[in-house]
C-alpha cells in the first residue's frame, strides 16, 4: 500500500502539488491522469524520490520512504519511463538488466531472466537480446523497457507516461501487454497519463489531477458516470473519449432491451474490445447490463460517429 | 625540390630525433591535459556555476598569445621541456574541457533519470552511462586538442624545448627555405596522422580505449625510468648556442676541447636554442652552463652603464669581463680573434674602379647606390652615425632584406650594402669588406660565457676553451659560416676540421 498524505510540492513560482493525499492499494493497477503540468508525474516520482515533497509524507507498507537507504528503495521499485529511455550504448539485453546488475546478480542468472521476459513481452529473446537500442521500433523499445521495469521482480512499478509517443496500433497493443501482466503479477502499478481513453482503459481504479489538486478517485466507471465537478466533465469532452466506451452505444439508443444470453462486456469496455471479440466470433452477440448488442450495430454506430463528425 | 631531398639526406637523424621529440613533447602534454581536464569536468558536473566559472577561466587562457605564456613561464620554470609542456597543457585544456564537460552535461535527462530510477551507484552511473554516452564529444575534444599541441609545439623550440620549431626558426633566422619546410611540413603531416588515429580509436570501446591510455602512461613511465637509469652518472655540461650556423660551429668546437682533456665529461649541446636576452636567463637560472657572447652584444644588450662601447677590441672586451662578474658574477673567458660585427661591403669590380679600402674612402663617391638593412638605415649606430663619423652621404638609399642585399649587390643593382662580418655570403660571392679606419662600430668578438661558480669547480674545461681565445680569423669564420651554411656540412665536422688543422686537437696543445 502507497500512501500519499498531504503532500504540496512547492516551486518557487508556483504550486506543482497542493496538499494531496491519495491511497494505492497493494496490487492495484492505479492510474495518475490530468492534463499537461496538472503534476500527476511530479506524485509519481515521490514514491521512488526522484522528487521530494516540500511538505507531507509519502510511505509504502506504511513506512516513510525517507527512512530508506534511496539507492535500496530504487533497486526495489520499477520503472517505465517515456519512450522506453534504453541507454543507447548498450544492448537490450544490458538495458534490460541494469536493475540487476546492480542488484549483483551474476551474467548467466541475469540473461536467463531477461530471455524469459523478453519472449514473455513478445520479443523473441534469441532475436533481441544483442541487438542495440536504435535498431528497435519504437513499441519494440518500450517493451525492453517494460522487461527492465519488471526484471527485479519489484513490488511497485512506476509508468511515466510510457505510451504516449506510439502509434495507436502498437499503444494498444502495448496497453493489453501492461493489462496482461498486471493480471499475472499482481504487482502494483501506478501508471501517469494525460490520455483518459487510456486511464479508463487500463486502470482498476484512477485519480484525476488538475493544476496540482486532486479532482475525483475512483473506479472508471463511477468517474464516467458521475464526474465529480465540470473540470473531469469536461476532460472527458475535450478527450472526445465518450465515444469509444459500450455505454456510450447504448446511451445513443443502439441495440436491444433484452434478457437474452450473450457475452457479457462492462460498460466501461470500449468498442475495440467489442471489435477484437469480433474479429475471432464474425456474429457474437454481445450485453452490456440490460442490452444487447449485435454486430450490425457497431456498424451503425461507427456511421453515426462519422456523421457527427461532418 | 633538389636541395629539398639533400638537406633531408643530410640531416635525416636530426630531423627523426626533432620528430621524436615533438611527438614526445605532443603526447605529455596530451596526456597530462586529459589527467587533469577530465576528471575536472567530472567533478563538476553537479556543480553548473563553477563548470561556467572554469569554462571561462579555460576560454581566458586561450586568449593569451603562446609566446606570451612562454615568457610568462621563465621566470618560474626556467626553460626547455617544462615550460614547453605546461603552455601545451594550458592551450590543450580549454579544447578537452570544454568538450568534456558539454559532453557530460548535455545528455538526455531521461536517461540521467532512467539511470537514478534504476538505483544504480554512482561508479556505474559516470562509466557505464554518463562516459559512454559523452566519448564522441571527449574524442572530439582531445583531437582538436591534439591538433592544437601539435601546432604548438613548433613554438618549443624558442625556449629550447625542441621538436620539429627547430627547423622552423632555424629557416627564418638563416632564411634556409628546406629548413623551414621541413619543420612545417612534418609538423602539418604529424597533426593530420594523429588526427586521423584518434578518429580511428574513436571505434573502439570504451574499455579499451582506458586500457590503451593506461598501458602508454606505464609505458612512457618505464621509459623514462630506464633512461635515466641508462644514463651514466659522469658529470653532465650543457652547452648552448644562439640560432645560426657560427654559433653551432663555436659550440662543437668547445665540445670537442672540453672532451678531449676529460673523456669522462658528458656534454650536451642546444644548437638553436634562442635569442640573446634568452639565453642569457638560462645561464643564470642554470639551465645551461657555457655559451658562447660577443662582446658587443654584452656591453650594449646585458650589462648596465656601457652605453658607449670601447672601440679598442681589447678594453671592450676588459669591460665586459668587468661588467659581468660585478653584475652578474659570471665569468667570460678570452675571446677569439674574429669579429662579428657590422661591416660595409662592396663588390671587388666596384672596390677595384674606385680605389676603395676603408669606408673613408667610400665618403668621396656619393654617387654609389647604397642598400641597407632596415635597422641598419635607423639606428644611431648605424647608417646616421656613420653619416656623421664619415661624412658618408649616399644620393640613393634603399632599405632592403638582410637576406636579399648580398644578391642584389652581386648582381650590380646596388653598390653598397652593410654587412655582418663572418656573413658566408661575403665569401660566396666575393665581396670586400671595407676597414672602419676611425673604429665607428664597437668590436663584436665572441668568447665562452658561464657562471663565475661553475669556472671554479671546473679548472680544467676553462684550461680547455682558453686554447680557442685568440684564434680563427674573420675570413676563417666566413669560410666554416660558408661550408655549414652554404654548402650544408655538418657543423661538427667543420668544427673538428678546424681544430685538427690547427692542432688544437693534439695532446698537451704542443
Amino acid at each position: 500500500m502507497i500512501k500519499l498524505e498531504n503532500v504540496t510540492k512547492r516551486y518557487a513560482s508556483n504550486d506543482a502539488l497542493n496538499n494531496l493525499s491519495l491511497t494505492i492499494k497493494s496490487g492495484e493497477l492505479f492510474v495518475l491522469v490530468g492534463p499537461s503540468g496538472s503534476g500527476k508525474t511530479t506524485l509519481l516520482k515521490m514514491i521512488n524520490r526522484l522528487n521530494e515533497p516540500t511538505i507531507g509524507n509519502v510511505t509504502i507498507d506504511s513506512a516513510d520512504v525517507k527512512s530508506f537507504d534511496i539507492r535500496h528503495l530504487r533497486q526495489n521499485i520499477g520503472y517505465v519511463l517515456q519512450a522506453g529511455a534504453l541507454f543507447p550504448n548498450m544492448t537490450v539485453a544490458q538495458n534490460a538488466a541494469i536493475q540487476l546488475e546492480t542488484l549483483g546478480w551474476d551474467r548467466q542468472k541475469r540473461d536467463q531472466r531477461v530471455a524469459e521476459l523478453l519472449d514473455r513481452v513478445g520479443l523473441r529473446a534469441t532475436l533481441f537480446m544483442n541487438r542495440m537500442p536504435s535498431e528497435l521500433s519504437g513499441g519494440e523499445a518500450q517493451r525492453v523497457g517494460i522487461v527492465r521495469a519488471l526484471a527485479a521482480e519489484p513490488n511497485i512499478v512506476l509508468m511515466d507516461e510510457p505510451f504516449s509517443a506510439l502509434d495507436p496500433i502498437s499503444k494498444r497493443q502495448l496497453q493489453d501487454l501492461v493489462i496482461q501482466l498486471h493480471r499475472e503479477l499482481a504487482t502494483t502499478f501506478v501508471f501517469v497519463t494525460h490520455d483518459m481513453s487510456e486511464a479508463i482503459k487500463l486502470a482498476d481504479r484512477l485519480a484525476v489531477i488538475h493544476n496540482g489538486t486532486l479532482q475525483q478517485v475512483g473506479v472508471p466507471n463511477e468517474i464516467l458516470a458521475k464526474p465529480a465537478n465540470a473540470f473531469v466533465a469536461t476532460f472527458f469532452d475535450e478527450n472526445d473519449t465518450q465515444n469509444i466506451f459500450l455505454n456510450q452505444v447504448v446511451k445513443a439508443g443502439f441495440g436491444q432491451p433484452s434478457t437474452e444470453v450473450g457475452q457479457v462486456l462492462k460498460g466501461t469496455d470500449t468498442i475495440f474490445d467489442w471489435a477484437a471479440q469480433l474479429k475471432t466470433t464474425p456474429d457474437l452477440v454481445i450485453k452490456v447490463e440490460q442490452t444487447t448488442l449485435r454486430p450490425v450495430d457497431l456498424i451503425n454506430y461507427l456511421a453515426s460517429l462519422e456523421q457527427e463528425a461532418k | 625540390m633538389n636541395s629539398l631531398s639533400s638537406y633531408i639526406n643530410r640531416n635525416s637523424s636530426d630531423i627523426i630525433a626533432a620528430l621524436g621529440q615533438h611527438i614526445e613533447l605532443s603526447i605529455i602534454a596530451i596526456l597530462i591535459t586529459v589527467v587533469l581536464a577530465v576528471p575536472l569536468a567530472v567533478v563538476l558536473i553537479d556543480h553548473r556555476k563553477i563548470g561556467e566559472f572554469f569554462l571561462q577561466v579555460t576560454s581566458v587562457i586561450q586568449t593569451i598569445p603562446s609566446l606570451a605564456i612562454l615568457g610568462i613561464l621563465i621566470p618560474f620554470v626556467g626553460i626547455g621541456t617544462v615550460p614547453a609542456i605546461i603552455a601545451l597543457v594550458l592551450y590543450a585544456i580549454m579544447p578537452v574541457f570544454q568538450n568534456t564537460y558539454a559532453g557530460l552535461t548535455n545528455i538526455d535527462p531521461l536517461l540521467i533519470e532512467a539511470a537514478d530510477a534504476f538505483g544504480v551507484s554512482k561508479r556505474f552511473k559516470l562509466f557505464r552511462v554518463q562516459f559512454p554516452l559523452a566519448l564522441p564529444m571527449i574524442i572530439s575534444g582531445i583531437r582538436i586538442a591534439v591538433v592544437m599541441v601539435i601546432g604548438t609545439a613548433t613554438l618549443a623550440a624558442l625556449i629550447g624545448g625542441g621538436g620539429l620549431g627547430t627547423y622552423i626558426l632555424l629557416g627564418i633566422q638563416t632564411n634556409n627555405n628546406d629548413a623551414l619546410i621541413v619543420g612545417a611540413v612534418l609538423s602539418a603531416i604529424l597533426a593530420l596522422i594523429a588526427s586521423a588515429l584518434i578518429k580511428v580509436l574513436a571505434r573502439a570501446s570504451f574499455k579499451r580505449l582506458v586500457i590503451g591510455i593506461g598501458i602508454l602512461i606505464v609505458l612512457f613511465g618505464g621509459f623514462a625510468g630506464i633512461k635515466t637509469m641508462l644514463t651514466p652518472k659522469t658529470q653532465t655540461i650543457t652547452i648552448a648556442g644562439k640560432m645560426g650556423g657560427e654559433p653551432e660551429v663555436l659550440i662543437n668546437m668547445y665540445k670537442d676541447l672540453i672532451q678531449q682533456a676529460n673523456p669522462n665529461i658528458h656534454v650536451k649541446l642546444k644548437r638553436n636554442f634562442g635569442g640573446t636576452s634568452f639565453l642569457f636567463k638560462a645561464l643564470q637560472n642554470q639551465n645551461i652552463d657555457i655559451y658562447p657572447e660577443f662582446t658587443g652584444t654584452v656591453l650594449q644588450s646585458l650589462v648596465k652603464g656601457h652605453k658607449n662601447v670601447a672601440a679598442n677590441a681589447t678594453t671592450a672586451y676588459k669591460d665586459a669581463a668587468q661588467a659581468l662578474k660585478q653584475q652578474y658574477n659570471l665569468t667570460y673567458l678570452a675571446p677569439m680573434k674574429y669579429q662579428n660585427g657590422y661591416g660595409i661591403t662592396v663588390t671587388k669590380a666596384i672596390a677595384d674602379k674606385y680605389h676603395l679600402r676603408t669606408f673613408a674612402d667610400l665618403a668621396k663617391y656619393p654617387e654609389l647606390k647604397a642598400a641597407f638593412d632596415p635597422d641598419f638605415f635607423q639606428q644611431a649606430d648605424g647608417y646616421p652615425g656613420l653619416q656623421k663619423a664619415y661624412g658618408l652621404h649616399f644620393n640613393s638609399v634603399r632599405t632592403m632584406e638582410p637576406s636579399l642585399r648580398y644578391e642584389a649587390l652581386a648582381k650590380g643593382k646596388v653598390d653598397v650594402t652593410d654587412a655582418y662580418t663572418t656573413d658566408p655570403q661575403i665569401k660566396k660571392y666575393h665581396l670586400i669588406l671595407l676597414q672602419d679606419n676611425k673604429s665607428f662600430f664597437p668590436p663584436y668578438q665572441g668568447a665562452p660565457l658561464m657562471r663565475t661558480h661553475f669556472a671554479k669547480k671546473n679548472p680544467t674545461i676553462v684550461k680547455s676553451l682558453n686554447r680557442l681565445a685568440g684564434k680563427i680569423t674573420t675570413s676563417e669564420m666566413q669560410e666554416m659560416n660558408y661550408r655549414v651554411t652554404v654548402k650544408h656540412e655538418k657543423a661538427a665536422v667543420v668544427a673538428k676540421d678546424y681544430l685538427n688543422d690547427h692542432h688544437l686537437l693534439d695532446k698537451k696543445g704542443k
